[in-house]
């Protein structure tokens, strides 16, 4: 048996992520049930005294990939780092946080060591002396349980755990990683762009989702609901993909995040990608004809029904109230 | 130039969904398949840049019988020519395993660019387009929603959170994970679909490829033990009653808020 690695990741505005500290979290835990020893890696540029706050908050001993070259981002020269930490740390269990970096390198690392990759856990338990590792599959209507023979490389969604908040006594040492001949190359981050469309400032969201059909139907039922309302319309992901409305409208974590008093779900299964960018609201209504939609599990009303049935007569019965 | 297309065929994004027999995956039969949504946008790139250019398109897939259906429709969308590897084992291997396979078509092929999607809609690991890139030496880049290709490069932004994107250089020949909404995605036209009947299906298994031995249930390092519908635990309270029963109470609650 080997160590735990966590690769901690760093903010665009240069902190360790939270859900680095996630990793933490599920880090000690499974090595106080196996006796794993926990090893951490920061990667970057100038990355001496976050890899201290980082060893001393819980990472433990904390290699430093550190070179200009790691400053951006770049899926080359962070496998490799990713790859000589799990060399250094002996680590049997890589852990590394399911962000658009983390998916981006993760898997090329497990195919690098041909080691097993499992992605966006939400939990991860030793079982009879054994790594059992729950995901959810089919955009979370299903979970699954898996195990992993060997080396395992893993994906944790952010937010599945609270953050460490503990100490650790880690020293901090530097990691050899070589880095010639890097094929990817960082240009640049750009920022959101601003459109008119802020939700954030809306009282009531009125999103709708696939289950809605066509942007005709979409128009056709929500919009009155939102005019009703005086709120905002919203959208999940394919409703922007197929062009029904701008990204602007887009509700998720690569969308908009939200917490209106009001949001009303329609047509919408509750993927984990919408979800986190909506279950902060006050009040959640959902309305799915699935009885098991994961929405309904972050809703604090539910209609299990015909959205086409439900909206046009309730909005209908608002109008009327508002007199 | 030529490139080459990974697509998966999975259930149907409305499809019932039931735990088979063994509980380690879903019920397959009677169900209907599609092309997992991510690979329609990979496909989608491709053929855009088989119509800026002069190149052929090569579709693969690995699969039961029923993934005929999605090569033929990829042909039918303007794919020049399909791989399916029809191999029980190829189905019963991990991401890393279809990876190998995938990779070992990459090796006889030498495709400018890969194109995958960024996941699959049905077991949603987001594993094999870095790991077959990994196998194949090539670059990569995921979540890919825009590409620009100049000779010997490829620029492409990824999606990042919130909507930031990060602009990414890669050398070719190289691999892109396409996200959903990269681009809008074509139809097969009648005539496509004529001319798809003529377009050859190469079928083949893993130890065609020379790498039977690598893959199959017993190579997987990933098992899935079972799946299972997830355990309902901060339920909402649910509405009952005839519609315009659940209306009325909808409507107080709305008003309750204070938003009326
Ligand atoms: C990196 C990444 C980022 C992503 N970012 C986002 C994001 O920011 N926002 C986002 O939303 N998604 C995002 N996604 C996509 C996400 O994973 C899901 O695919 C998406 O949220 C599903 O949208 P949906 O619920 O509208 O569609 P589906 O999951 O297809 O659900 C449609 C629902 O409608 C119901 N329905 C159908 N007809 C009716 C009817 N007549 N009445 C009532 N109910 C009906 C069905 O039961 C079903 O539950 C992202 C994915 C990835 C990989």
């Amino acid at each position: 048996m080997g160590n735990i690695l966590i690769v901690a990741e760093i903010t665009n505005t240069g902190a360790i992520r939270e859900a680095s500290y996630e990793l933490v979290s599920i880090a000690r835990k499974l090595a106080d049930a196996s006796g794993r020893d926990i090893k951490s890696v920061v990667i970057g540029s100038g990355v001496g005294d976050l890899a201290a706050e980082f060893a001393s908050k819980g990472g433990g001993d904390t290699l430093m990939a550190d070179d200009a070259a790691l400053s951006d981002y770049n899926v080359d020269g962070f496998s490799r780092a990713i790859s000589a930490a799990r060399e250094a740390a002996d680590a049997d269990l890589v852990l590394i946080s399911n962000t658009p970096a983390g998916w981006d390198v993760a898997p090329r690392v497990a195919a690098g060591l041909d080691a097993a990759y499992i992605s966006d856990c939400f939990n991860i338990e030793l079982e009879d002396g054994n790594l059992v590792f729950y995901r959810r599959v089919f955009n979370g209507k299903l979970d699954a349980q898996l195990s992993a023979e060997g080396v395992v490389v893993v994906t944790v969604q952010p937010g599945a755990t609270e953050a460490y908040e503990g100490s650790s006594d880690g020293g901090t040492s530097a990691l050899a990683v070589g880095l010639d001949g890097l094929r990817t190359k960082f240009v640049a981050v750009e920022q959101a762009e601003a459109t008119g469309v802020d939700l954030s400032k809306a009282d009531v969201i009125v999103a709708g989702g696939r289950g809605l059909g066509s942007p005709e139907k979409f128009e056709e039922v929500m919009k009155p609901l939102a005019e009703v309302l005086g709120g905002a319309m919203g959208a999940s992901r394919p409703v922007v993909d197929a062009g029904w409305l701008e990204h602007a409208y887009q509700v998720g974590s690569s969308g908009q995040v939200v917490s209106p008093k009001l949001y009303i779900a329609a047509g919408i299964s509750g993927a984990i990608q919408h979800l986190v960018g909506m279950k902060a609201s006050n009040f959640i209504v959902a309305i799915n004809k699935d009885p098991d939609a994961p929405i309904f599990e972050v809703a604090d009303v539910g209609v299990v029904g015909d959205l086409f049935e439900i909206l046009p007569p309730l909005t209908a019965a608002l109008t009327e109230a508002k007199g | 130039m030529k490139v080459m297309v990974c697509l998966k065929q999975v259930p149907h994004q409305d499809a019932r969904l039931d735990v088979a027999a063994d509980g380690s995956w879903i019920q397959e039969d009677n169900i209907k398949f599609e092309i997992n949504s991510y690979d329609t946008y990979a496909l989608e790139e491709a053929l855009r840049a088989k119509d800026a250019g002069e190149a052929e398109v090569v579709v693969v897939s690995i699969g039961p019988d029923r993934v005929t259906q999605a090569l033929r429709t990829a042909l039918g969308m303007g794919a020049d020519r399909a791989v399916h590897v029809k191999d029980p084992e190829a189905d019963a291997s991990d991401s890393l395993g279809k990876a190998k396979i995938l990779a070992a078509i990459a090796k006889q092929e030498e495709p400018d660019v890969i194109y995958c999607g960024l996941m699959a809609d049905d077991g949603n690991f987001s594993a094999i387009p870095p790991m077959l890139a990994e196998l194949a030496g090539m670059p990569s880049a995921t979540g890919v929603i825009s590409s620009e290709a100049s000779d010997t490069s490829i620029t492409v932004r990824r999606e990042l959170e919130g909507g930031c994107r990060e602009v990414v250089e890669l050398p070719r020949p190289c691999l892109l994970a396409i996200q959903t909404g990269a681009n809008q995605v074509r139809y097969a036209s009648l005539k496509g679909i004529m001319q798809a009947k003529k377009k050859p299906v190469d079928v083949k298994t893993a130890a065609d490829l020379g790498v039977g031995e690598q893959v199959g249930a017993g190579a997987a390092k990933v098992k899935i033990n079972k799946i299972y519908i997830p355990p309902k635990s901060d339920q909402a309270e649910l509405l009952e009653g005839s519609t315009d029963e659940i209306v009325t109470q909808l409507v107080g609650k709305i008003r309750e808020l204070g938003v009326l």
